[in-house]
């Protein structure tokens, strides 16, 4: 009935207001905590610490949101780190030019992201199975090519030690501008083309897309290949900062920027969420890890603590959405 | 039936959401052995009430009397505890358990050490489904019974909780005229078990076919109570909507131009076989058939949502690419569909972005949205329509059904189209908005649009047609002009 709605949707949307803000003040507590438990943590050189590590996630987080929002998921991107470096480093290391290998490096991470979309949108089979079989079958790949032993930058080459290590004014890391510009451009693809629009309209429900002439086929398999060249980004910047190709590069990652995502609202079931929000889950996971390293909490309890925040932020978000 | 007690008894009842009146103080009475009907258009209350009655909402003020006693609800268990079962559209069933599981689901039989007693929970699920007529196999998985054999199961389950008073909410929605019978025959037999029933509903016809009171809501007031047999009709109608309504299919088009679209031959793996039909600019061209006659498959195949065997498709001389909805709305088809949440609205979407989905190219450049003018267009359709939303912002999942469908119908009224398919257009919306989309219809073909209307509605079948076609198991079995066509000659070609 129409009057029921009215107050639901008053509550809706004063609650999900609520819920940007309140990850956002969440990062702030944490940001008073950890300043107040370690003298280290508010000095500039820490701080822009912090800044460069949260650009490698935030960077694959835009662009695993941008599936996610279209209905899929993509957990090969952690493996993905260890395949992009694979061409960079090789290349980098002949030709002794980063530019020269950035080119492979990237239709690696095309090739993937082709490859994960097309067995998801032409085989229909589900992203979440297609992608942990390439998270393991990438990781192998790395394994056998390198016999797991890192390659290391052999070429010196400056541009790649400076997009991972080098920093504008002394404290601005090179890779948060990156991270800042491409934030900013998607959030403008979201929020004001019809791309965005109709990646929400394909994740929220892919049969109304189909029906007003939107293929939601071709939306994911777009988006598939978003988020891999962007987490190829993201792999490049880190094999600047290892300065090597390293087997092990990237483990984890997945489910780290997964969680990120979700946290910042970006709903597993497609269709809701934007890249502020999962831009704040990024930002809460990287005070956490900092503060709880700089306050010397034990590797146990870090891992501990990190998982019951990924929980109780999900919760939450179930939560506001049932009052909804 | 003739000692007929007054069971349930709700005095003057208010409740208010903010900004709304929903319930302006509202009586109703239902007796036992009675299927008493509550009428009413969208936003008129009804469901309010309902919910109120399942424990669901609480009243603001006011009095319910249950068995002459006064009652207190603060939750859904509360209500089936003193005997109120509400069946609503959305079935509370849980699928993976079998029938017998479903419907003791709240009060299993237990054997002494509080295990399931399974001979007593199936022998007396038997005696309960015997009681309403249904063969059915009380360990059978719920998932693998029809729609309406899960409606029957929520029937039972209020018998064992030995319901005195059963809601139901639209039960007939989803049922095919067979099936609606046999619930009719079901709804019979607990009234003569001395059960009330309040029967919700939107159709009329049934009121009159199953229903002994009809008690009309509008705007959260209720307006009359009148026994079936002193009423009919013409008198619930003028209750529901407050004005009489004249014309229920105004009609101003004429004539027809040159031919649009021409579908030849067109068979599917599935369901039609050999579909010729044509369709004019400014013609509206009516497609009945039963269930299962092939009507959706027909407007899915012909707007390439599913894929075709055989046959061609033009528009305007261009020959779709089957199976292709892009070059279908390329070429300025469109389709409205009928199922509505499934395949019509994205329910997280707002009205307006719902609205402009298919036409983002007109208010974008270089694929940029240019908010103002889709704000703009957005709202001139939501004033065009009568379409009653807050703002443009609201979501579309929190509109009634019939704005809902204006939403869809604005969809495709705001992109230059040349056909436009509608499929079942006015299911599940009350009359008023019934009549507007009707109009509607007249419009586009007075604007030249070639329409093609399937519906299983005869009233509006025969109300807004130029041209009537009619289909059985997939082909076409009948074609008439407007002035041939009798209700007669239709179902004697649909049951072909």
């Amino acid at each position: 009935m129409r009057n029921t709605v009215s107050a639901r949707k008053g509550l809706v949307s004063r609650v999900s207001q609520y819920n940007e803000l309140g990850l956002l003040a969440v990062a702030v507590i944490l940001f008073v905590v950890f300043s107040a438990g370690s003298p280290y943590f508010l000095k500039v050189r820490n701080l822009s610490n912090v800044l460069g590590q949260i650009s490698l996630t935030a960077i694959a987080a835009v662009g695993l949101s941008l599936l996610v929002i279209s209905g899929e998921v993509d957990l090969s991107i952690g493996s993905l780190q260890a395949v992009v470096a694979l061409p960079l480093l090789i290349v980098m290391n002949r030709t002794g030019s980063f530019w020269l290998g950035v080119v492979p490096a990237l239709a690696a991470g095309l090739l993937v992201g082709v490859i994960n979309g097309l067995l998801v949108t032409k085989l229909k089979i589900n992203s979440l199975i297609v992608t942990l079989g390439m998270l393991y079958l990438l990781r192998g790949f790395v394994y056998f090519v390198t016999g797991k032993v890192p390659i290391s930058d052999a070429s010196n080459n400056p541009v790649f030690f400076a997009i991972g290590n080098g920093k504008l004014f002394g404290f601005l890391p090179i890779m948060a501008v990156l991270m800042i510009v491409i934030l900013g451009v998607f959030i403008f693809v979201l929020r004001s083309t019809s791309y965005g629009r109709r990646l929400y309209a394909v994740g929220g429900n892919p049969e109304v897309t189909r029906a007003v002439g939107i293929s939601p086929e071709k939306m994911k398999f777009s988006a598939f290949v978003l988020c891999s060249l962007l987490a190829s980004v993201s792999a490049i910047l880190l094999a600047s900062r290892l300065n090597s190709a390293n087997h092990m590069a990237g483990s984890g990652f997945e489910f780290q920027v997964v969680a990120a995502a979700v946290m910042g609202g970006v709903s597993l079931s497609g269709g809701t969420g934007n890249l502020v929000g999962a831009f704040i889950g990024v930002l809460i996971f990287g005070l956490i890890q900092n503060g709880m390293g700089l306050m010397n909490i034990g590797t146990m309890y870090q891992l501990v603590i990190t998982g019951a925040i990924i929980v109780a932020a999900v919760a939450i978000d179930e939560l506001r959405k049932r009052r909804g | 039936m003739n000692e007929q007690k007054v069971i349930l008894e709700v005095r003057s009842i208010v409740k208010e959401f903010p900004g709304v009146r929903a319930l302006a103080g509202v009586d109703l009475t239902v007796k036992t052995g009675e299927v008493h009907a509550l009428v009413g258009e969208n936003g008129a209350g009804k469901s309010t009430l309902i919910k109120i009655l399942a424990g669901v909402y609480r009243r603001d003020s006011g009095e319910i009397l249950f068995e002459g006693s006064p009652l207190e609800l603060n939750s859904a268990h509360d209500s089936l505890q003193k005997g109120i079962k509400v069946v609503f559209q959305e079935l509370a069933l849980i699928k993976g358990l079998s029938v017998a599981e479903n419907v003791f689901l709240e009060s299993f039989p237990l054997r002494k050490g509080g295990t399931i007693d399974w001979k007593t929970l199936n022998r007396r699920t038997r005696e309960i489904l015997d009681s309403i007529g249904l063969d059915l196999d009380p360990t059978v998985k719920v998932s693998r019974l029809t729609v309406s054999q899960q409606q029957m199961v929520e029937i039972a389950r209020s018998l064992s909780h030995e319901a005195k008073l059963v809601i139901m909410d639209e039960p007939t929605s989803a049922l095919t005229p067979n099936e609606i019978r046999l619930l009719f025959d079901v709804i019979r037999r607990l009234r003569g078990m001395g059960i009330g029933i309040l029967y919700v509903t939107h159709k009329l016809e049934e009121v009159f076919e199953l229903c002994d009171r009809v008690t009309v809501f509008r705007d959260g007031h209720r307006i009359s109570c009148r026994a079936i047999t002193d009423t009919n009709t013409n008198e619930v109608v003028t209750d529901m909507v407050g004005r009489e309504i004249t014309t229920l299919f105004p009609r101003t088009h004429s004539g027809r131009g040159d031919r649009v679209l021409s579908v030849q031959r067109l068979s599917t793996q599935e369901k039609l076989r050999g579909v010729s039909l044509e369709v004019h600019a400014g013609e509206v061209v009516g497609v009945f058939g039963l269930l299962g006659a092939g009507r959706t498959e027909l407007a899915k195949a012909i707007f390439g949502l599913d894929g075709v065997s055989a046959g061609e498709i033009a528009v305007r001389g261009t020959r779709l690419r089957p199976g292709s909805t892009t070059h279908s709305a390329h070429a300025g088809l469109g389709l409205l569909t009928e199922d509505r949440k499934g395949e019509g609205l994205v329910l997280q979407m707002s009205v307006s972005q719902n609205m402009t989905l298919p036409s983002l190219r007109e208010f974008s450049a270089g694929g940029y949205i240019r908010t103002r003018a889709e704000g703009a267009r957005s709202q001139e359709f939501v004033d065009k329509l009568a379409i009653k939303t807050p703002s443009l912002k609201h979501k579309v999942e929190y509109l009634s059904g019939g704005n809902q469908q204006k939403v869809l119908l604005a969809r495709w009224l705001m992109k230059k189209l040349t056909v436009i398919i509608l499929d079942e257009p006015t299911r599940g919306i009350d009359v008023g908005a019934k009549v507007e989309i009707h109009r509607l219809i007249d419009e586009l073909a007075k604007g030249g649009l070639a329409v093609l209307v399937m519906t299983s509605e005869m009233p509006e079948l025969l109300g807004v047609s130029d041209r009537i076609l009619v289909m059985s198991a997939g082909r076409i079995t009948g074609e008439f002009s407007r002035d041939q066509a009798t209700q007669e000659k239709i179902l004697a070609a649909a049951i072909a």
